[in-house]
């Protein structure tokens, strides 16, 4: 049983994730008062992708090809192991907490820059040096984060939290959780290359994440735009299905919630398209240099939340 | 919802605002985010004050509406409309995100400081949000060079003494923080004075107070 609901969820996140791409794009195009492409585009262009050449720069090692199958290979490890369509944990489950979590993202992360540094492209390297930076910054925020859903739950097992939230309104409802929660929404903005931090122009001052694989192409090109898909579709995943709205989720194997519980995941996804969407198109881009003062900002949110934590608690965290 | 959690999630709005503040380089922004907590601590005057019975607090939330998240904002915004050159802080003493980060530095050195000292009189944790807000007023005043800015560093000092003599209306800590108050305004407003006196034809900043070259050699 468990074992088939992990095939489901995986197959939810992989077939689902372009689609939540497509889906934003249709929504800002709307806003613009244009048509836009169709929301199946995304699935157009791996489909295109994956007939496509490869063309490998003559420099790289055979890292720069090995690196978007590894990338792909960590997304889908990450699909198995995050609360997506149930809050109890599947077969997999167990094998990380968050922080592990977040280690595979960062180890994603990693082998993405270096595999960008491999193709010696001189905009590849500018990109993973502005997201090296950004990165070395936003990375320690995760783990604050972490930590302080340690704090709610008294462990970092992301099924367990989603229980305790769903279960305690009191946790629901404090302020610890909500800043935890906006610091969490900041974070997911540079983490997925929103704005007002990424714009997706060709424009090289602005670009950070899709400058690291532009000597890709063909299938391993396909790979990591279908990986990206995923790692937005996750992490927006766990800010719904963990942090914001932990509510509905099942918590217990039940036929009935397991066949209507992936429908209410996606409208809950399609709302926070929706917040995308607002904002991609309302807020500019940020200059480079003060994504800091952005990510200063995501910081002192996620500290917040250690502070009320530390006011609130029985006597005060004084004594 | 009890009391001590409202108070609880004011205080911490009024933290997060402040951040807010020392993102913006805009005054208009700030001063707007001044007058948005300004209303928040009204409203909780007000429904602490309906809520106990204290016809003293709902006097005083109405005041704090009218006077300082509508008045004092409205009058701050009608000079920046006069004076364009104002709009936006020019020459930040430190750069902004490091601002951010020394401003909770300060809210947290607040907490340090009230564990040390006042905790053991009077027991209760939530002291520490209005000392927190008190250090991160002061700085906001010495972290920018235009005088509004500090003007609201100085009005969010004494909305943290409004929370404070809220939670401990006894106490003589309020009195004190209160001619603390009195003084850095005093300094405040005299340093402006003088500054305008001695170079009407530039710009108020107080930081500024450099004489340009040009300018001496034009006073022969």
């Amino acid at each position: 049983m468990l074992l088939a609901l992990s095939l489901l969820q995986l197959l939810y996140v992989l077939l689902l994730a372009p689609l939540a791409a497509g889906i934003l794009v249709k929504i800002e195009e709307v806003l613009e008062s244009k048509k836009g492409p169709s929301v199946f585009q995304p699935y157009y262009d791996l489909a295109k992708l994956f007939r496509k050449e490869s063309l490998v720069p003559t420099v790289a090692s055979p890292f720069f090809m090995v690196a978007p199958y590894l990338t792909f290979a960590f997304y889908l490890l990450l699909t198995l192991v995050l609360p997506i369509i149930t809050a109890f944990p599947l077969t997999f489950g167990p094998v990380v907490d968050f922080i592990g979590g977040g280690l595979v993202f960062g180890a994603a992360a990693t082998v993405k820059k270096l595999a960008a540094i491999d193709s010696r492209n001189n905009y590849s390297h500018l990109g993973t040096s502005r997201a090296a930076s950004v990165g070395a910054l936003s990375e320690p925020i995760m783990l604050l984060i972490f930590i302080m859903l340690g704090v709610i739950s008294q462990t970092n097992n992301p099924y367990v939290i989603n229980n305790v939230l769903q279960t305690s309104g009191a946790w629901y409802g404090s302020l610890v959780h909500w800043f935890v929660t906006i610091a969490f929404f900041m974070v997911l903005i540079v983490e997925t290359g929103k704005l007002p931090i990424e714009s997706h122009t060709m424009g090289e001052l602005g670009m950070i994440d899709q400058s690291m694989e532009m000597e890709y192409s063909g299938r391993e090109l396909a790979l990591y735009k279908w990986g990206g898909y995923m790692k937005h579709f996750l992490l927006m995943n766990v800010f719904m299905n963990v942090l914001a709205v932990p509510f509905l989720v099942p918590m217990t194997p039940s036929t009935t919630a397991l066949l209507v519980y992936p429908v209410i995941n996606f409208i809950k996804i399609l709302a926070l398209l929706i917040v995308f969407a607002l904002l991609n198109e309302s807020v500019s881009k940020y200059r480079l240099f003060r994504i800091f003062d952005y990510v200063s900002v995501t910081f002192v949110f996620a500290f917040l939340a250690a502070l009320v934590f530390f006011t609130t608690r029985t006597g005060g965290g004084f004594r | 919802m009890t009391l001590n959690s409202i108070f609880v999630l004011v205080g911490f709005i009024q933290i997060a605002l402040v951040t807010f503040m020392q993102w913006q380089t805009y005054i208009s922004s700030v001063i707007k985010t001044f007058s948005i907590g300004s209303y928040v601590l009204a409203a909780f005057l007000l429904a602490a004050g309906y809520v106990g019975h204290e016809p003293y607090l709902i006097a005083l939330g109405g005041l704090t509406a009218v006077i300082r998240a509508w008045f004092i904002p409205s009058f701050l915004s009608r000079m920046l409309r006069r004076d364009r050159w104002r709009a936006r802080e020019i020459k930040p003493v430190l750069g902004i995100a490091s601002t951010i980060i020394l401003s909770l530095l300060f809210a947290v050195f607040g907490y340090v400081i009230y564990a040390w000292t006042m905790y053991d009189y009077v027991h209760s944790a939530l002291g520490a949000i209005p000392v927190a807000l008190f250090l991160q007023g002061a700085f906001l005043i010495i972290s920018r060079r235009t005088p509004t800015t500090q003007l609201i560093g100085y009005l969010v000092m004494e909305n943290a003494l409004y929370l404070f003599g809220f939670l401990f209306p006894e106490l003589p800590f309020v009195v004190e923080a209160g001619v603390v108050l009195d003084v850095i305004g005093t300094i405040m407003i005299s340093g402006v004075i003088v500054r305008l006196k001695e170079e009407p034809a530039q710009n108020a900043d107080v930081d500024d107070s450099t004489p340009r070259e040009d300018f001496t050699e034009l006073r022969g």
